[in-house]
């Protein structure tokens, strides 16, 4: 109360402001607000590695539900193909359309095919389905989870003795992992599908001339891209869970959190693919 | 048989529970009235392990579970049925799945027994042939009466409800209580109820406590709460704007 009075009673500045923060305030405040957005990136990177120690720990030996598994294997991977699939068939279109005036130029048009699929491969078509998969599949995980936690549900999964990371996350995390894998192989496909018809169109390459030039494709290549497609699952699952179980203050919470695990994904993806391309070569 | 001892709960600085101690005898109908925030909901998180307690004691048949780790608290949680506030029925199952899911995980019943089973509680709660529908479908009285049967279905000892009548009309309340003295009088369990509504609850409970800022102001014989000396407890059952609420 007296804070309150002192407070109220306290003389406004010459210029008619009231009192602010002191200089050395203002001078921290930056700071302060650093070291706050530190603390809160630590927890969560701590959230999301003690999130993924507790799911493997139930992988060995694996305690899953079936009826989980598969309906979030269909949710995630089935209804997600059709989207997956539009977007690869006009990413192979762009390539060939971006290609297309050095290809004229120089008349090498016997390497759009390998070019687009060294491209796809390695690079566009593990991060474009990626990005795209967390986008669809990633935020629609943490809203739904995000909505259990604010109604009670989780808990009252913990009520009824049942262990709400056996029940709910881990079918969720092998779903998205698997499903990510399956979904990059398919992208990959109609990619350079879409990429050897709009050759075709727009270009006058053949298709035996475009698939020609395959053979210069290592094993290597398809697999580095499958590689970080499934290092891509990891992170999205896990930051969707963690961002999900996690949610604070109700429906606006949901929002928020949706948010940072979208954009928390995001950075997830592309700065493993840094770090993959470089270890992978 | 459950106790609690001196047990605290602190949120943002402030203590939710204030050394609280309880004792519980089996099959005992127990209720826990208060104002809004005063820790009601809290209070039966932490009884059956949801919560942990910053101090004191949890003992329930004997079995100190503060120190258990969260798989041994499964255990004992596998004596409890629990109603939330908010029913917190699972929105991806149907009606049925709902209440048959406290005995579906882990057991190798067949699924036509879950199903009679299910049914069966459902026609025991008055929500025959609801099976088949989604939580979304259902009123609030309907939600309620879903989230008892499935609190009640696995038959256990102890059972939680947190505002089993919250937002009901008096005669939703009247039958739902009735259900509530049906299912305890058959399966012989302790019971721990909170409510909000001081009449209808005192109808149903034979010991009652009133909390309030997270301390226990009264615990004894519901027939002895009217003669509670504190006037907090005055206040609030009698429902008066004035005092010290």
């Amino acid at each position: 109360m007296d804070a309150v009075q002192d407070k109220t009673t306290k003389a406004p500045r010459r210029n008619g402001q009231e009192d602010g923060p002191g200089p050395g305030q203002r001078l921290l405040s930056p700071v302060a607000r650093l070291g706050a957005g530190i603390l809160t990136l630590a927890d969560h990177l701590g959230g999301i590695v003690v999130l993924l120690g507790a799911t493997l720990w139930r992988l060995v030996p694996p305690r899953l539900d079936g009826d989980q598994l598969r309906r979030s294997l269909f949710k995630m991977g089935n209804q997600s193909v059709p989207i997956v699939a539009l977007t690869a068939f006009f990413t192979g279109g762009i390539m060939v359309v971006q290609a297309g005036v050095f290809v004229k130029r120089f008349g090498a048009t016997s390497l759009v095919g390998w070019g687009a699929g060294y491209a796809v491969f390695r690079e566009i078509g593990p991060i474009l389905i990626g990005l795209m998969f967390s986008g669809r599949v990633g935020s629609n995980n943490t809203a739904e989870l995000g909505t259990m936690t604010v109604t009670e549900q989780i808990d009252g999964l913990r009520a009824l003795a049942i262990d709400p990371i056996s029940y709910l996350l881990v079918p969720r995390v092998l779903a998205m992992v698997f499903m990510l894998f399956a979904l990059t192989i398919v992208g990959d496909v109609v990619a350079i599908g879409g990429a050897a018809l709009f050759g075709k169109l727009l270009l006058n390459v053949e298709f035996g001339v475009f698939f020609q030039s395959f053979g210069w494709l290592g094993t290597a290549d398809l697999f580095q891209g499958l590689i970080k497609a499934s290092v891509f699952g990891v992170v999205i699952a896990l930051t969707s869970c963690h961002f999900g179980i996690t949610v604070k203050g109700g429906a606006v919470g949901v929002g928020r959190a949706v948010n940072a695990a979208v954009v928390a994904a995001a950075m997830g993806i592309v700065v493993s693919d840094y770090f993959l391309t470089y270890l992978l070569g | 048989m459950i106790r609690l001892e001196d047990v605290t709960k602190w949120y943002d600085g402030r203590a939710v529970l204030d050394h609280v101690s309880l004792h519980l005898e089996p099959g005992m109908l127990w209720g826990l009235i208060g104002p809004a925030a005063s820790g009601k909901s809290v209070l039966l998180k932490v009884v059956c392990g949801l919560i942990r307690p910053d101090e004191g004691r949890v003992i329930v048949d004997q079995r100190d579970i503060t120190k258990d780790k969260e798989s041994d608290i499964m255990e004992t949680r596998r004596k409890f049925g629990m109603l939330f506030q908010n029913n917190a029925l699972f929105d991806f199952m149907t009606v049925g799945e709902n209440v048959a899911f406290p005995i579906y995980w882990g057991s190798d019943i067949e699924p036509d027994r879950l199903r009679s089973l299910s049914v069966k509680r459902l026609q025991d709660v008055g929500l025959s042939g609801s099976e088949d529908k989604v939580p979304s479908e259902l009123s609030g009285g309907m939600k309620k009466r879903v989230g008892i049967a499935r609190a009640t279905i696995a038959d256990p000892k102890i059972v939680i409800y947190d505002e089993p009548t919250a937002g009901l009309d008096p005669v939703t309340t009247s039958k739902i209580y009735d259900l509530l003295r049906n299912l305890q009088q058959r399966n012989e369990s302790t019971v721990l109820a909170v409510s909000s509504d001081v009449q209808a609850i005192r109808g149903f409970v034979e010991h009652i406590a009133v909390i309030h800022q997270g301390r226990i102001l009264y615990n004894g014989p519901e027939r002895e709460l009217d003669s509670c000396a504190d006037p907090v407890v005055h206040q609030f059952i009698r429902g008066d704007a004035d005092g010290p609420l």
